[in-house]
């Protein structure tokens, strides 16, 4: 059935009139005039240069800009980085319910510059947000050279962050996917990534994308396809994660419950999968440790806890349905200040966030409600992470995750049994 | 003269226990249709509640949304609801056998004007429940979302959302059922501006500092609020 991404005539004319390339950069945009310049002129510099002797062709899929992001894109088109300009079919709501600093229906975007790529027989595929404000010609070319030279299938990004920088990817994402799927995958939605032909061409196979859903963590969703069916996977150093932001402070619980989304609804998608594995396995790194001045980030955990005891204080009955009793009280415990500094132990936050995650899977109530109501959770996380890193260096910070992601993995067997049987744990 | 009288009381008594011997069949068949109905809405009640939990009817209300079902059911359970409601159908439709025994002209009267009134009961019920599941959805969203957004009377917003909601559609309901009459829309008209005036209110009075301080030039600079400038992701 076709699903928006097929390629018109115009474009498959235009595809002919390129003839082939051996590596495909593509862009998805929505009103990103005013920052992918810079991603621009980062990709020529890398064609030029570190990639010299490898046919580029730039692919812009673009949600319905209005801020003269074609035409600088057009202008751009230039013959030693030719440009491929895509259209995909976005609906009006999907443009109402754009997600803060993303493009409208991302899913659809990737899937038809994926199939353009394709069409012009890529050998790799990279996709790079248009906001990025760190990408340098190296950055690219560390995303390519694992697939173009070493024959891997997916490559994710290895951002150098500060300590408190994206800590829903550090203490939600990361441990999360490395307990189910078994791979330490530092930044499983990190927004770029390349892919192979090979995994390409598997992802475009009928029945096997559903863009029912507008997919926010395309990223996401492609490293599980890619684990599931045994394709080669690695990280490469790309440098800081600096992004130019439409809205500088999006709204966090809908972030939370795009993101939550997306990994529940895997969770539910691979149950026969993520039960299998034990442990986890270590996902090579690839590229140079670049010297990045990393921008200072304070974090207040005394409003964080105050935010966490609000939430307590009127969200009992909400939380009440999902978590279990001995995890109200150590919450109760957290909210009253019983245990003098405040911390979130790390078997009941694994604990809360699977119990989550069931609720999701059995609809105990509107899951966008549920999933919002994670919020005060979650900055009591942040908070008790930050009361204990306030002083710690950035490998301190690490070696603390790490012990968060073998808690991870450890309560895996009671992900497991409430999974099976949700009732014998019913709260 | 004693020959009339005689005759005449021996009329009355006639008449008086024909009346009787009219009426008592008419009784007792009412009677029986009620026994009988009660027994049989018992038998019937108790299958329906076994059957309804093999199914676990309860786990698939709430799993179908229908979590606010359970607050209008005895012991906040659905199937009991539905084994009640089953009964007294059984025992409405026992009275009114029973009363086609004893009256049918009565009988077809009141069997006509239930009749006729009962899709109203039914609509008004109808509403009662989608109006009870969407206050508790709305005052549920707003109490979610005000938490979120730090306020401190997330409770009361919430409280104001679910019986501004209810209040609607007991009105509704009311209308619906042509009980009451004006006094239901004039009660409703004052009840629901009681609690828009109160909101008002309550946002005014919260939100003065703010606005007057629209059109003034800040002297401080207001402190950033950390949780919200962090890169999450």
């Amino acid at each position: 059935m076709p699903d928006g991404t097929n390629l018109s005539s115009a474009v498959l004319e235009r595809i002919a009139s390129l003839k082939t390339a051996d590596l495909a950069i593509g862009v998805a945009t929505y009103n990103n005039a005013d920052t992918v310049g810079l991603v621009l002129e980062a990709i020529r510099a890398a064609l030029r240069d570190p990639l010299a002797g490898t046919r580029g062709v730039l692919i812009n899929a673009d949600g319905g800009s209005t801020d003269g992001t074609v035409e600088k894109i057009t202008s751009e088109d230039v013959a030693e980085v030719p440009v491929l300009l895509l259209t995909y079919p976005v609906l009006p709501g999907q443009k109402l319910a754009v997600p803060d600093n993303d493009v409208p229906d991302k899913g659809r975007a990737t899937k038809t510059i994926l199939r353009a790529a394709q069409q012009l027989g890529a050998k790799a595929c990279v996709i790079l947000a248009p906001n990025l404000r760190g990408v340098s010609p190296a950055s690219v070319t560390s995303l390519v050279r694992p697939i173009l030279d070493d024959h891997f299938d997916f490559v994710a990004p290895y951002y150098t962050r500060h300590k408190f920088d994206g800590l829903v990817t550090s203490g939600l994402i990361y441990p999360l996917i490395r307990a189910l799927y078994g791979k330490r995958l530092r930044q499983p939605m990190g927004g770029d990534f390349a892919v192979s032909a090979a995994l390409a061409a598997h992802t475009l196979a009928p029945n096997v994308w559903n863009l029912d859903k507008g997919r926010v963590g395309v990223d996401l969703w492609m490293v599980a396809e890619a684990i599931n069916r045994g394709f080669k996977l690695c990280q490469a150093r790309v440098g800081a994660m600096a992004r130019t932001f439409r809205d500088p402070s999006p709204d966090l619980s809908a972030t939370l419950a795009q993101v939550l989304t997306e990994i529940f609804d895997l969770v539910i998608r691979d149950v026969s999968i993520w039960q299998r594995p034990r442990g986890s396995e270590a996902v090579p790194i690839v590229g140079l440790t670049p010297e990045i001045p990393l921008a200072a980030v304070v974090l207040d955990p005394e409003r964080l806890i105050e935010s966490f005891r609000l939430g307590h204080k009127n969200l009992q009955p909400v939380w009440g349905t999902v978590l279990p009793p001995a995890t109200m009280l150590v919450l109760k415990r957290m909210a009253n200040g019983q245990e003098g500094k405040f911390s979130f132990p790390d078997q009941t936050w694994v604990r809360t966030v699977f119990d989550f995650a069931l609720g999701y899977r059995l609809r105990t109530m509107n899951q966008d409600h549920l999933l919002r109501a994670f919020t005060p959770l979650y900055l009591a996380w942040v908070a008790s992470f930050a009361a204990e890193m306030q002083e710690a260096r950035v490998d301190e910070a690490e070696h603390r995750l790490e012990a968060l992601c073998l808690a991870f993995e450890a309560e895996k067997p009671y992900l497991i049994s409430r999974w099976r049987w949700p009732d014998r744990f019913n709260p | 003269m004693w020959e009339h009288i005689n005759e005449a009381l021996g009329d009355g008594i006639r008449r008086v226990l024909l009346g009787v011997a009219d009426f008592l069949p008419g009784l007792v068949i009412l009677l029986l249709a009620l026994v009988g109905a009660t027994m049989v809405a018992w038998v019937v009640s108790r299958l329906t509640r076994g059957l309804l939990r093999s199914i676990k009817f309860d786990k698939r209300m709430e799993a179908l949304g229908f979590a606010g079902l359970a607050d209008w059911s005895p012991s906040r359970s659905p199937t009991l609801l539905a084994a009640k409601i089953v009964w007294w159908l059984i025992i409405v439709f026992g009275l009114l056998v029973g009363l086609a025994g004893f009256a049918a002209d009565l009988a077809a009267k009141i069997a006509v004007q239930t009749l006729a009134y009962l899709p109203n009961v039914l609509v008004g019920l109808a509403l009662l429940m989608l109006g009870n599941l969407l206050a508790r959805f709305l005052a549920r969203g707003a109490l979610i979302g005000a938490v979120n957004l730090q306020m401190r009377s997330a409770q009361f917003i919430s409280l104001v959302v679910k019986w501004l909601v209810l209040v609607v559609t007991a009105a509704m309901v009311l209308d619906h059922m042509h009980i009451g009459g004006d006094i239901v829309k004039i009660a409703f008209g004052i009840l629901f501006g009681g609690v828009v005036l109160t909101l008002a209110l309550v946002v005014g009075l919260g939100w003065r500092d703010l606005v007057s301080r629209i059109g003034s030039k800040p002297t401080t600079e207001q402190p950033k609020d950390e949780s919200s400038t962090l890169h999450h992701l």
